[in-house]
């Protein structure tokens, strides 16, 4: 059995944290874009701020208070990361720590206000500011630098990509650990259920049950061991008692038929009867202990399928001839399976003593086993009356009785306990689509490479 | 088989069978049958009884039945054996699926037979195992009864000067004749013991085998040497 990995936990711990990851950069994500909203409102506050001082100067004395104040600023720009100029009529610099306005700059005329500031970068730092034209032809600059905002704002998306890192390497780690926990749980109950499957039904987990739905399950799965086991006993108690029960009064009954005398035509016919009977509860047993202990290898030892199937063929070749029948076997040498050797001769029996019964005079059965690429291929077919395409299933019901079996001797058992045989081998039946006639197909498993 | 014949027998040394079986009428049958083969039979009626009777006394055979008051029969043998007990074991058995017979077998028992048996079957094998009891010497390489020479090495078959040409299957089956020759051997015991197969097959297939090889040996020598016996079985008789 292939060892289930912990797909299914896993995919849902992931699932679960890749859900949260998502939420939480989310609302990063918003908390972020208020933050720059709110850095750039106050970028601009402070801009406008500064301007509305220079206005009120300008307002009084004009370009000459203006120059001063601008002087008096620019002295202090360093620290504020302002820029200011002043330029004159004919555009020499009156005032302000830049000598001229940067490249691209259209100073708009107006007074001086901060309304529609424009971004611009100098140098490598970026600015927002106001260029205006004042009366009389006076270009005049100030803006303010963004750096700190933008260093701000960067180092908080760093943050938040590290801490996106952070989540993924720890929803990993924790649906790891998750996963490994539940597997842990589902292994134990997965080996059980692989132990009872290989027939040892009172395998049962050790240790105590835990408080939880895995607690909870592991006590459900033991509760119906523990039935199943009953019920198993108590059939194979049923069986034992029935074989009993019946085969002791039958036994009496042949043991007087012995003593009787008379016509020993019609002894020998009683005695046949019973044997018949024998037969059929004989194989109904085989057949429910064949079908309770299929799919475990309990009971199964290497055997030789070549071997048997040659013995088995060359029993009934003297019959076959003796019919007038064709008959020949097609045995590969080598073909091993694990199995039960009786089990197996009573299977190829059953199916070569059903087709010489239903061949007529004439009619061919071909016996072949060969090693297949994954499993052996024995096949039996016969150029008998065969069996309609609508009753072949039914044929391997218990009981079953063909229209083709009507003139012939038979309890109806022997195909089901071939069925039954297959499937405690692990085998596959199949019947095969023939011209003319039966042709049934059986596919074993080849015995493990370690156990060759 | 003179020494198992019962005229032949002196009372003193009758071989003793035990009979372990808790149905009444089923010890009766199988008592009539050991008394009918010149054996005194001592019939236990339960599992731990069967057990004590063995220690006690020495037997010949011991007829175990499985489903006894107080427990199987198939697991005494192995006690029984522990305690010293030479006899050989013959199970009679209501468990009479093949499944069940190879597991007496594994478990010590030299012969299994199902329930309901045949009279003449259960005689036969007893027969066979009180025959066994009384052979010496079986790895010598020749068996011969008269002109009838079976040769063990060599596998080959000759009456008087003629070699019989036997196939290999032919050979097993003449050989376990020879081993009870001049004892009704049935088709059961045949299939069980050349075939090793355990089970009834619903066409008598051993008899078309036995026919073949009386055909054979007969035309060899002039005269019949497997010859049917009244009931369900052969006999070898090579020097008739």
């Amino acid at each position: 059995m292939q060892k289930p990995r912990g797909k299914a936990s896993l995919r849902l711990a992931l699932g679960l944290s890749a859900l949260l990851i998502v939420f939480s950069l989310g609302a990063m994500a918003l908390q972020y874009r208020a933050t720059a909203a709110e850095l750039d409102r106050r970028e601009r506050s402070l801009l406008a701020a500064d301007l509305a001082g220079l206005a009120a100067l300008y307002d009084q004395r004009r370009i000459i208070s203006l120059r001063q104040a601008m002087e008096f600023r620019s002295a202090a720009a360093p620290e504020t990361g302002m820029l200011y100029l002043l330029e004159g009529k004919d555009g020499e610099k009156l005032a302000g720590n830049i000598d001229a306005l940067p490249k691209g700059l259209t100073p708009a005329p107006g007074g001086i206000d901060a309304t529609d500031p424009v971004a611009f970068t100098l140098t490598g730092t970026p600015y927002l500011g106001v260029a205006r034209e004042l009366r009389g032809g006076f270009p005049m600059l100030v803006a303010r630098s963004r750096a700190p905002t933008e260093a701000a704002l960067a180092a908080t998306r760093a943050q938040i990509f590290a801490t996106a890192l952070v989540l993924v390497a720890l929803s990993l780690v924790a649906g790891w650990l998750a996963s490994r926990f539940v597997m842990r749980r589902i292994d134990r109950l997965n080996r059980l259920a692989d132990q009872v499957a290989a027939g040892d039904l009172s395998a049962r987990l050790p240790g105590p049950r835990a408080d939880d739905e895995f607690g909870a399950l592991e006590r459900h799965i033991h509760t119906m061991l523990d039935r199943i086991g009953h019920l198993t006993r108590a059939h194979g108690r049923l069986s034992d008692t029935i074989a009993h029960e019946l085969r002791t009064p039958l036994n009496r009954i042949q043991g007087k038929l012995d003593k009787l005398e008379g016509d020993p035509e019609a002894i020998a016919a009683v005695s046949s009867e019973i044997r018949g009977t024998v037969r059929i509860f004989d194989s109904l047993l085989e057949i429910s202990s064949a079908e309770a202990a299929s799919g475990g290898g309990t009971g199964l030892v290497p055997v030789s399928l070549s071997q048997i199937t040659r013995e088995v063929s060359e029993l009934y070749e003297p019959l076959a001839e003796e019919k007038s029948l064709e008959y020949g076997a097609v045995i590969e040498a080598g073909c091993k399976v694990l199995g039960d050797r009786n089990l197996i001769a009573q299977l190829l029996s059953n199916l070569v003593d059903n087709a010489i019964k239903f061949c007529r005079a004439g009619d061919a059965i071909t016996i072949s086993l060969e090693e297949g690429p994954e499993r052996h291929i024995l096949s039996i077919s016969d150029t008998g009356p065969g069996v309609p395409a609508a009753e072949r299933e039914a044929v391997f019901e218990r009981f079953a009785r063909a229209e083709r079996d009507r003139e012939v001797a038979g309890h109806g058992l022997g195909l089901a306990l071939v069925r039954a045989i297959a499937t405690r081998h692990g085998a596959k039946l199949r019947v095969l689509e023939a011209e003319k006639g039966f042709s049934l197909q059986i596919t074993w498993p080849k015995l493990p490479a370690e156990m060759g | 088989m003179e020494q198992t014949a019962p005229e032949a027998l002196q009372a003193e040394t009758a071989p003793r069978i035990l009979v372990v079986e808790d149905d009444r009428a089923t010890a009766e049958t199988i008592c009539e049958a050991v008394t009918s083969l010149g054996c005194e039979p001592v019939v236990m009626r339960d599992w731990e009884s069967g057990l004590k009777a063995a220690e006690l006394a020495d037997f010949a055979v011991i007829v175990m039945d499985r489903m006894l008051p107080g427990g199987d029969g198939v697991d005494a043998i192995a006690k029984m054996r522990g305690r010293g007990s030479r006899a050989l074991v013959l199970v009679v058995s209501a468990l009479g699926t093949s499944g069940a017979k190879i597991e007496g077998l594994e478990k010590g028992a030299d012969d299994y037979l199902a329930k309901p048996f045949d009279g003449d079957e259960l005689k036969a094998r007893l027969r066979a195992l009180l025959r066994r009891n009384q052979m010496v010497v079986l790895d010598n390489d020749l068996m011969a009864f008269g002109d009838v020479e079976i040769r063990l090495k060599a596998r080959t078959v000759h009456i008087g000067q003629t070699h019989v040409a036997v196939s290999p299957k032919e050979f097993e089956l003449i050989t376990f004749f020879a081993r009870n020759a001049g004892e009704t051997v049935t088709r059961m015991q045949l299939l069980e013991n050349v075939w090793n197969l355990h089970f009834d097959p619903q066409t008598n297939v051993v008899d078309v085998h036995v026919g073949r090889l009386r055909r054979k040996l007969e035309s060899a020598a002039g005269r019949p040497i497997i010859i049917t016996a009244r009931g369900e079985g052969y006999v070898f008789a090579p020097e008739a």
